[in-house]
């Protein structure tokens, strides 16, 4: 097979999968008449989308807000934290428990806790979502700013060169596949806290964020309308996750082999 | 040899030492040696004998457990490692510029020295290129240029050629020879190949297996320039045979 035609296989084969699933979507909602207060057909999500669009738009903005102040605080925190870490052994092994533990507790267990806390809520939620992102940026970084050619490390050191000329010329280089390995996880999982902790906040939390509308769309049985946030909700996850890529393929594309010839 | 070692000053001297590494393995074991200025000495020996983690010790990079280490010229000393051992993502200038941009040296005068170090390894047309976009035997002249870029007089090289294939290996070595010729400085080269040693050396030193000891030595006492007439000569046969034969001897062939 040729290299375009495989490359355009890859474009067209999960997009044919798509049409297909949707038109059974809608032939079997449409053929048993199932009433669109149970399962609404993708005609009509479409059309409650484009008539909504103006208040979940409006809520898709609030909630990628948190997301991405969620995954800028933890790109932040955990490079600073991995920072931290690779100074010394003895630092990462007495902190990385507590790393874990941050990873391990579950944030709808920890969010009430945080709401509760921290009176405004949006940076409750922020603090929520930058919980369940943080961990992916300090394991990925940690491992990153380790992961050096030890033959490198060696020149280095031959050549005299000082902690600092080692990290920024050696080590942060060094460590850029293994970053952007890390935001790609945590794009995700920040939308992914957003919308969680914006429903354990319930009408306490911005009362404005997607997760609000599904919320409140459920309680009304306007389940077209639930589906249409949700619908806005994977996109948008999609969409945090290409970019994560996009700049991960800009950053690497000429040197390593992750984003060699994609 | 004893000549040699009269009307050259000692540029690099181990006493007695001895190496054990962290987890228990004994890799030296009383290692004597005087490497005098502009030698080009050769390590022989099978794969486990010390002769890197010799030339580690001299380089400064790893302390030998027991044993004295004395260095003529402390910080001009340059290592060719045995694969080329570039920054993936830096070109071929900015890697050969590293050792000067390390030590601070202004722009003008780093790119200057970096292009004739590119220069005279052959790479000027790929000073742009990336790693990748080289051939192995092209990789290693970058980390050659690297390591001239100093103007090192002590030039330590761990198989530098030992991945690369007998023509590019060839071409290399004497290219190697005639740089060595024409800059003085000193060589402690590593390597396995009996031919490689024989070809490039003023004297080559036989290294038993572990723990690694300086079996034997022989002065290869035939004159520079050597060019593939020699590789080709009786001469050289015999003094192959020869090396050969105290590596039989030393229970390293």
């Amino acid at each position: 097979m040729s290299n375009v035609g495989s490359r355009r296989a890859l474009v067209l084969a999960p997009l044919a999968v798509g049409i297909v699933m949707l038109l059974a979507w809608q032939g079997l909602v449409s053929a048993f008449d199932v009433p669109s207060y149970l399962v609404p057909g993708p005609w009509l999500v479409a059309k409650t989308l484009v008539a909504d669009w103006s208040l979940l738009w409006a809520s898709l903005m609030v909630t990628l807000g948190i997301a991405l102040l969620a995954l800028l605080a933890a790109v932040v925190l955990g490079v600073a934290t991995a920072f931290v870490f690779v100074q010394s052994r003895a630092v990462e092994v007495s902190l990385l428990p507590y790393a874990v533990l941050l990873q391990v507790t579950p944030i709808v267990a920890i969010a009430p806790l945080i709401i509760i806390w921290v009176r405004e809520p949006l940076p409750a939620l922020v603090i929520c979502a930058t919980i369940v992102a943080l961990f992916p940026m300090i394991a990925n970084s940690t491992l990153g700013l380790r992961s050096v050619d030890p033959g490198l490390l060696d020149l280095f050191r031959m050549n005299r060169a000082s902690r600092w000329q080692t990290l920024v010329r050696l080590r942060v280089p060094s460590a850029l596949p293994y970053f952007f390995a890390g935001l790609k996880v945590s794009s995700g999982l920040s939308l992914i806290g957003a919308v969680v902790a914006e429903f354990v906040a319930g009408t306490g939390g911005t009362a404005s964020g997607l997760a609000y509308q599904i919320l409140q769309a459920g309680l009304q049985l306007n389940i077209p309308r639930l589906f249409a946030a949700l619908a806005l909700v994977t996109a948008t996850g999609v969409a945090l996750f290409a970019a994560a890529s996009l700049l991960a393929w800009l950053a690497l594309r000429r040197w390593h082999e992750s984003a060699i010839g994609t | 040899m004893q000549q040699t070692h009269s009307t050259h000053s000692t540029v690099l001297g181990l006493a007695g030492v001895a190496h054990v590494h962290a987890n228990g393995v004994r890799a030296l074991d009383h290692v004597d040696l005087k490497v005098s200025r502009a030698e080009f000495l050769t390590f022989i020996g099978p794969s486990g004998c010390g002769k890197s983690t010799l030339l580690r010790i001299a380089a400064g990079l790893v302390a030998p457990t027991r044993g004295k280490v004395t260095r003529a010229d402390d910080d001009a000393t340059a290592f060719v490692f045995q694969s080329a051992t570039l920054m993936p993502w830096a070109d071929v200038a900015r890697n050969v510029a590293l050792p000067l941009d390390l030590a601070g040296l202004d722009a003008a005068d780093r790119d200057r020295r970096v292009g004739a170090a590119i220069e005279r390894v052959g790479l000027s047309e790929f000073a742009h290129a990336l790693p990748r976009e080289l051939s192995g035997g092209m990789q290693m002249r970058a980390s050659i240029a690297r390591a001239l870029v100093t103007e090192p007089r002590l030039l330590l090289m761990d198989e530098p050629f030992g991945a690369l294939d007998e023509i590019t290996r060839g071409r290399l070595d004497r290219e190697l020879l005639e740089l060595w010729r024409e800059r003085r400085f000193t060589v402690l080269f590593v390597t396995h190949s009996l031919t490689e040693a024989v070809f490039l050396s003023t004297r080559v030193l036989v290294m038993s297996p572990r723990p690694g000891r300086i079996a034997a030595g022989l002065v290869i006492d035939e004159p520079y320039p050597r060019d593939e007439s020699f590789r080709l000569s009786a001469r050289f046969a015999e003094q192959c045979a020869q090396l050969q034969n105290l590596m039989v001897r030393a229970g390293a062939a």
